[in-house]
C-alpha cells in the first residue's frame, strides 16, 4: 500500500548505520524470535521421546498421560522422571529435553529442600526457584512473552485509535475538534491506575480485559500529536489536490495525509513499548495486573521484594527489566536520530 | 456476624428517651449528667433491672472463690523496668465502643488489661476471682450471682460498684455509643440483671448453657461517672479520652504521642496488683508503644536491640532472618522460643457452595477433597509448621474428634470419585470433560493475597487428578462481599475464633439449612440438611459438657460425610523471639494462650539488660537457648 519513498529509505540507512540501535533492534528480535518458540527452549514438556520404537513429539500435541509410556499414573508425564527411568532401563529408549526442562507453572518440590532454591546447573534451575519451587528462569521467559505480547498488542490498538482520532481531529477542525478537545481533557483526568486498581478488585482482570483497560485510558497522548501533523498537512497542496478530485474524508485522511505523518509516530513507538512494559510490570507487582499463576515480571519482583534473602529472584527479574528497557530505548533513540527532520527535511 | 439495631421493646423508654435528651441538649451549655437518663431507663425496663435486698438471694447458693484454684504466675517475677514494644499503627480512638473501637489497640487497654467480673485460669480452664471475689450459680441453670471485690477500684481511685454494671447495659444498649453489635448483644442475650446490695448482683442468660461462666462472667463495669457528659457527641468527645480501668495499665493523656507512640503506664498501687491470681503479672511499669508502620522495619528494631520481643511464628523470620545460625542466637543474646498452646483454631480451608451445579454433587465434592493436596503444602510450602488441620473444629480442649480426618491426597481416589460423578475422559489439557463435554472446572475465590503461593501449589496438584482450580484473589472486602452473598462456587477463606475462649464449636451459624443460601451468613457451604438442622437444635440446647460432646461427635462427622468444608492447616504453637534480658515462667506460658504477651507472664532484669547491651560491644557471648514447650501438645498430632 505504501511505497516507501526515498526519504524513509535514507532514514532506514542512516538507523541501520547507528550501531547501538541497530544492534538493540536485533538482540530484541532475536529475544522475540525465541520466546515465539518459547515451548521448544524452556518447557517441562520432552521435545522428542522414542518409546518401544515409536517417535512422539509432545511439545505441541496434546497431552500425554504417564500411562502412554507405561508410567503408573493417568496425568500429564513427568519427562524429567522418564528420561531418568529410561536411562536406567538401557532398552534404546530415550527422552530428548528442551535446555530448561521446567514449565512456569509446575512446583518442583523436593524433600527436605524449601524453595526458594538458589540457582543451580545440576538441577538445571539455571536463576533458582521461586517461593513455591517454580523456575525463576521458566517464569521470566514466558513472562517476557507475555509482556512483549501485551505491548506490542497495546502500541497497536492505541495507535490505530489515537490517529484515528487525531487525524479525524486535525483534519475536520471546528467545532467537532473542540469537542473532542474537551472530551479527551476530561477523560484523561480520570485517575487511570484508580480504575485499573477498582476494576482488578473486583473482577479477576485477564489478559484482554486489562489490556482493554489500559488502551481505553491510554489512547488520549496519540491524539494531541496527530492532530497537529494533520492541521499541518491539511493545509498542504496536494490535500487540496486530492480534494479537487474528488477524494472523500476517509481516502484523504487515511491514503493522503496519514502516510505522510505515520514517520512521526515510528519515533513514539519503541517509548510506548517501553512505558507498556513498565505498566504491565507494575500493576503485577502492585498485584492488580493478570491473575495468578500467570508468569509475569512485576509478580517476580513482588516476590523478589519479599525475599531479599533470596536475591536471585529479585536480581533475575530486575536484570531481565533492564536489559530489556534498554534495548528498547536505544532503539527508540537510533530511530529518534535517523527520523531527525534537521537532517532530512527539504525546505523550499 | 449479623447484628442489627434492636432498640428498646419499650414505647414508653423510647419516649424518656426523647424527653431526656431533648431536656439535656437544651442544658448542653452547661454541666450534662446522664445520670437521670440512666435512672428513668432502669425504671422503664423494670422488668430487666431489678433492684432487690440481700434477702431476696435465693437460698443455698453455694458460693465459689476459686481458692482450689492453681496460680499460674511465676513468684521469682521482678516488678519493674520499661518493656519496648511497637505497634503497626497508631491506634484510631481510646474508646471501647462505637466506630473503629474495635481496632488492634483494644488489646492493650481493654481485652487482656481491664477486669472483668471472673476470669479463666489459662491452664486448667477453671475460674479464679476477678472483680468478683465469689460467684454462685442459679438453680435455673442461667443465672449467676457475684460479690464484688470491696478492694476493687477504677485507676482513678473511684470503687468499682453494683451500680457500675447497671449503667454498662445501658451504655452498651445506648444509641450515643454507635455500636449496633453492643446495642445487639447487651440487648438480646441477657434476660435479667439484679442488684442485691452494692456489691452483690446476679446476671441471666436468655437460656441454660454449660459455659455461663464465660458468658455472665465476663462482663464489664462501666464507670458511670466518667461518662456524665455522655450524649450525641459521645464518637468525639471521648475519642482519646481513656475510661479508668480496674486493670493495671493506663494511658495517661501525656503519654500519648499522636502518629508516633503511646507508652501504658502501671496504675499506682493496682488494687489487684498483691492479690492471688495477679501477683507476679503485669511487672513492667511501663510499656512503650512504638509506631512502626512496616513489620520488616520492627523486626530490625527488634534484631537491633530496640525492641524486646517479635513474634517469629512466620518461617520467613524463624528460618529466613533470624536462624537458628544467626550470630545474635549464637551468642546468646536473643533467645528462640516454641510454644505449643492449645485455642481452638481459625477454620481455614475450601468452602464448597454446595448450592452451586456440580457441587451440589456429592461425589465432586469428595473427589475435590481427595485432589486437594493440603499435606504437600504443610509440609513443602509451610516446611511442615502448619499441621493439616483434622475437621473444621480444632483445638476443643474438652470437645476432641479423635476419629475424624480429613481426606488424604489421593489421585485414584478422586478419579474414582469423578468418574461416579460421570467425569471419566480428560480432556487435550488433562482436565476431566464428562459426556456433555462439560469441564471439571471451579474458582476459587480468596481476599487473602498471602494465600496465593498456596493456591497455585493445590492448583498444580488438583490438576494431576484432572481438577481444574482457577484462583480469583480479590479485594477483601470484594472477596468477603461475594462469599458472603454466596456467589462463590469455592471458598478459601478461615473463620478466627473469638475472645474469651469458646469451650465448644458452633454449629448453627455454619450448617444450619436457616442460613443456608441466605446472604450474609457464616453457612459459606449453603448446607441444608434437615437431620443436621434437628441434630443442631438439640445441641443449641445442651445443659453438660458430656451431651455437647456426644452431639458434636455426631455433627463433627456429619460435617465430614457431607464434604463441603476441606480443613486446610493450623499452627500448633506460636513462635517468640525476645532479647535475654527479658525473663519468663519456667513452663514460658499458658495452654490458653494465643501469643507470649498474653497474660502478662514476662518480667525484665535490668542487669542483665545492661550485661547483654556490655557484652554485644565487646563481642562476649552467652550460651544460646532456644526452646520447645510442648507440654500442652496434643498427643499423636
Amino acid at each position: 500500500m505504501f511505497r516507501i519513498d526515498p526519504i524513509t529509505r535514507r532514514k532506514l540507512q542512516r538507523f541501520r548505520s547507528l550501531k547501538r540501535g541497530y544492534g538493540s533492534f536485533l538482540v530484541l528480535c532475536g529475544l522475540l524470535l525465541m520466546s515465539a518458540f518459547a515451548e521448544l527452549l524452556v518447557s517441562s514438556r520432552a521435545l522428542i521421546v522414542k518409546y518401544r520404537g515409536h517417535y512422539y513429539f509432545p511439545t505441541y500435541a496434546a497431552f500425554h498421560p504417564g500411562t502412554d509410556f507405561g508410567e503408573d499414573y493417568s496425568y500429564e508425564t513427568n519427562y524429567r522422571k522418564l528420561k531418568v527411568r529410561f536411562a536406567a532401563e538401557a532398552r534404546g529408549d530415550w527422552v530428548l529435553l528442551p535446555p530448561v526442562p521446567y514449565d512456569p507453572y509446575e512446583n518442583s518440590f523436593e524433600e527436605g529442600v524449601y524453595p526458594p532454591t538458589p540457582p543451580s546447573l545440576a538441577q538445571r534451575h539455571f536463576l533458582g526457584t521461586d517461593t513455591t519451587g517454580r523456575d525463576v528462569l521458566a517464569r521470566l521467559f514466558y513472562g517476557f512473552r507475555t509482556a512483549m505480547i501485551f505491548s506490542l498488542l497495546f502500541l497497536v490498538l492505541v495507535y490505530v485509535v489515537g490517529i484515528a482520532i487525531g487525524c479525524a481531529m486535525g483534519y475536520f477542525g471546528g467545532a467537532f475538534d473542540l469537542i473532542m478537545q474537551r472530551a479527551i481533557e476530561i477523560w484523561s483526568n480520570i485517575p487511570f491506575l484508580y480504575i485499573v486498581i477498582i476494576v482488578a478488585s473486583i473482577v479477576t482482570p485477564n489478559f484482554l480485559l486489562l489490556l482493554g483497560i489500559v488502551v481505553l485510558f491510554s489512547w488520549t497522548d496519540m491524539t494531541y500529536y496527530m492532530r497537529t501533523a494533520a492541521y499541518r498537512e491539511k493545509a498542504r497542496d496536494y490535500v487540496a489536490a486530492a480534494r479537487v478530485l474528488g477524494a472523500g474524508s476517509g481516502r484523504i485522511i487515511f491514503h493522503h495525509i496519514m502516510p505522510n505523518i505515520l514517520s512521526l509516530t515510528v519515533t513514539f513507538m519503541p517509548f510506548t513499548v517501553s512505558g507498556a512494559i513498565t505498566l504491565l510490570t507494575a500493576l503485577d507487582f502492585l498485584g492488580f495486573g493478570l491473575p495468578p499463576p500467570t508468569p509475569s515480571w512485576g509478580e517476580l519482583l513482588e516476590q523478589g521484594t519479599a525475599n531479599l534473602n533470596a536475591p536471585w529472584i529479585v536480581s533475575s527479574a530486575f536484570f531481565a527489566l533492564v536489559i530489556v528497557l534498554s534495548l528498547v530505548t536505544f532503539i527508540g533513540e537510533a530511530i529518534r536520530e535517523a527520523f531527525d527532520p534537521k537532517k532530512f527535511s527539504i525546505y523550499q | 456476624m449479623n447484628h442489627f439495631i434492636r432498640f428498646p421493646s419499650s414505647l414508653l423508654a423510647l419516649l424518656a428517651f426523647v424527653l431526656v435528651s431533648g431536656c439535656a441538649k437544651k442544658e448542653a451549655a452547661v454541666a450534662r449528667d446522664i445520670g437521670p437518663e440512666a435512672e428513668a431507663y432502669f425504671k422503664a425496663h423494670a422488668d430487666f433491672f431489678r433492684f432487690a435486698t440481700p434477702t431476696d438471694l435465693p437460698n443455698g447458693l453455694v458460693w465459689h472463690d476459686g481458692s482450689d484454684v492453681p496460680e499460674f504466675s511465676a513468684p521469682e517475677a521482678k516488678r519493674g523496668g520499661t518493656a519496648f514494644s511497637w505497634i503497626l499503627d497508631f491506634p484510631r480512638t481510646l474508646r471501647f465502643a462505637g466506630p473503629d473501637a474495635n481496632g488492634s489497640f483494644r488489646t492493650f487497654i481493654l481485652d487482656d488489661n481491664a477486669l472483668i467480673l471472673i476470669q479463666k485460669q489459662p491452664n486448667t480452664g477453671q475460674y479464679y476471682p476477678a472483680l468478683a471475689k465469689a460467684w454462685a450459680y442459679g438453680s435455673d441453670g442461667k443465672t449467676m450471682y457475684f460479690k464484688l471485690d470491696p478492694d476493687a477500684r477504677y485507676s482513678d481511685g473511684v470503687p468499682v460498684k453494683a451500680d457500675d454494671y447497671f449503667f454498662a447495659f445501658f451504655f452498651f444498649r445506648s444509641r450515643y455509643i454507635t455500636d449496633p453489635w453492643s446495642n445487639n448483644y447487651y440487648t438480646e442475650y441477657f434476660t435479667n440483671l439484679t442488684k442485691y446490695d452494692d456489691y452483690t448482683i446476679s446476671a441471666t442468660w436468655r437460656e441454660p448453657r454449660p459455659d455461663l461462666e464465660d458468658r455472665l462472667g465476663s462482663l464489664y463495669p462501666v464507670p458511670e461517672h466518667f461518662y456524665k457528659e455522655l450524649g450525641d457527641d459521645y464518637v468525639q468527645r471521648y475519642q482519646w479520652k481513656l475510661e479508668p480501668t480496674t486493670g493495671p495499665y493506663t494511658v495517661k493523656p501525656e503519654d500519648l504521642h499522636k502518629g508516633s507512640f503511646v507508652d501504658l503506664t502501671r496504675v499506682p498501687d493496682w488494687w489487684a496488683g498483691d492479690k492471688p491470681f495477679y501477683r507476679h503479672r503485669y511487672n513492667f511499669d511501663r510499656i512503650h508503644l512504638q509506631v512502626i508502620r512496616d513489620v520488616d522495619k520492627a523486626f530490625e528494631a527488634f534484631k537491633r536491640g530496640d525492641l524486646d520481643m517479635f513474634g517469629l511464628s512466620l518461617p520467613k523470620y524463624w528460618y529466613d532472618k533470624l536462624p537458628d545460625n544467626d550470630p545474635l542466637v549464637q551468642k546468646g543474646y536473643i533467645h528462640k522460643t516454641v510454644f505449643y498452646n492449645q485455642i481452638p483454631v481459625s477454620t481455614y480451608g475450601f468452602y464448597l457452595n454446595t448450592a452451586m451445579p456440580l457441587l451440589d454433587n456429592h461425589d465432586v465434592r469428595e473427589g475435590i477433597a481427595y485432589a486437594s493436596n493440603f499435606d504437600l503444602v504443610d509440609h513443602q510450602y509451610f516446611r511442615g509448621d502448619f499441621v493439616r488441620m483434622q475437621t473444621g473444629s480444632d483445638g476443643y480442649a474438652e470437645v476432641p474428634f479423635p476419629g475424624i480426618h480429613p481426606r488424604p491426597y489421593s489421585i485414584d481416589k478422586a478419579l474414582e470419585h469423578f468418574a461416579k460423578a460421570g467425569f471419566t475422559q480428560r480432556g487435550s489439557d488433562g482436565i476431566l470433560v464428562d459426556e456433555k463435554g462439560q469441564r471439571l472446572s471451579f474458582t476459587v475465590t480468596t481476599g487473602d493475597p498471602s494465600m496465593r503461593d498456596v493456591l497455585t501449589i493445590l492448583r498444580q496438584e488438583a490438576a494431576k487428578a484432572g481438577l481444574e482450580l482457577n484462583i480469583e484473589i480479590l479485594d477483601e472486602t470484594t472477596a468477603d462481599k461475594k462469599i458472603n452473598e454466596k456467589h462463590h462456587q469455592i471458598a478459601f477463606t478461615g473463620f478466627g475464633t473469638s475472645v474469651p475462649i469458646e469451650r465448644y464449636p458452633r454449629y448453627w451459624d455454619f450448617y444450619d439449612s436457616s442460613n443456608a443460601n441466605k446472604p450474609q451468613t457464616n453457612n459459606l457451604t449453603n448446607t441444608a440438611d434437615p437431620a443436621t438442622d434437628k441434630l443442631i437444635a438439640v445441641y443449641d440446647k445442651a445443659q453438660s459438657m458430656d451431651e455437647i460432646r456426644r452431639l458434636a461427635q455426631q455433627l463433627e462427622q456429619r460435617v465430614y460425610d457431607n464434604a463441603a468444608f476441606i480443613p486446610a492447616f493450623k499452627m500448633p504453637f506460636y513462635r517468640s523471639g525476645f532479647w535475654r534480658w527479658i525473663k519468663w515462667p519456667k513452663d514460658f506460658n499458658v495452654r490458653f494462650s494465643d501469643g507470649a504477651g498474653q497474660y502478662g507472664l514476662e518480667w525484665i532484669d535490668e542487669a542483665a539488660k545492661k550485661e547483654t547491651l556490655d557484652a554485644r560491644n565487646n563481642g562476649q557471648a552467652f550460651p544460646p537457648e532456644i526452646k520447645v514447650y510442648d507440654q500442652w501438645k496434643p498427643k499423636g498430632e
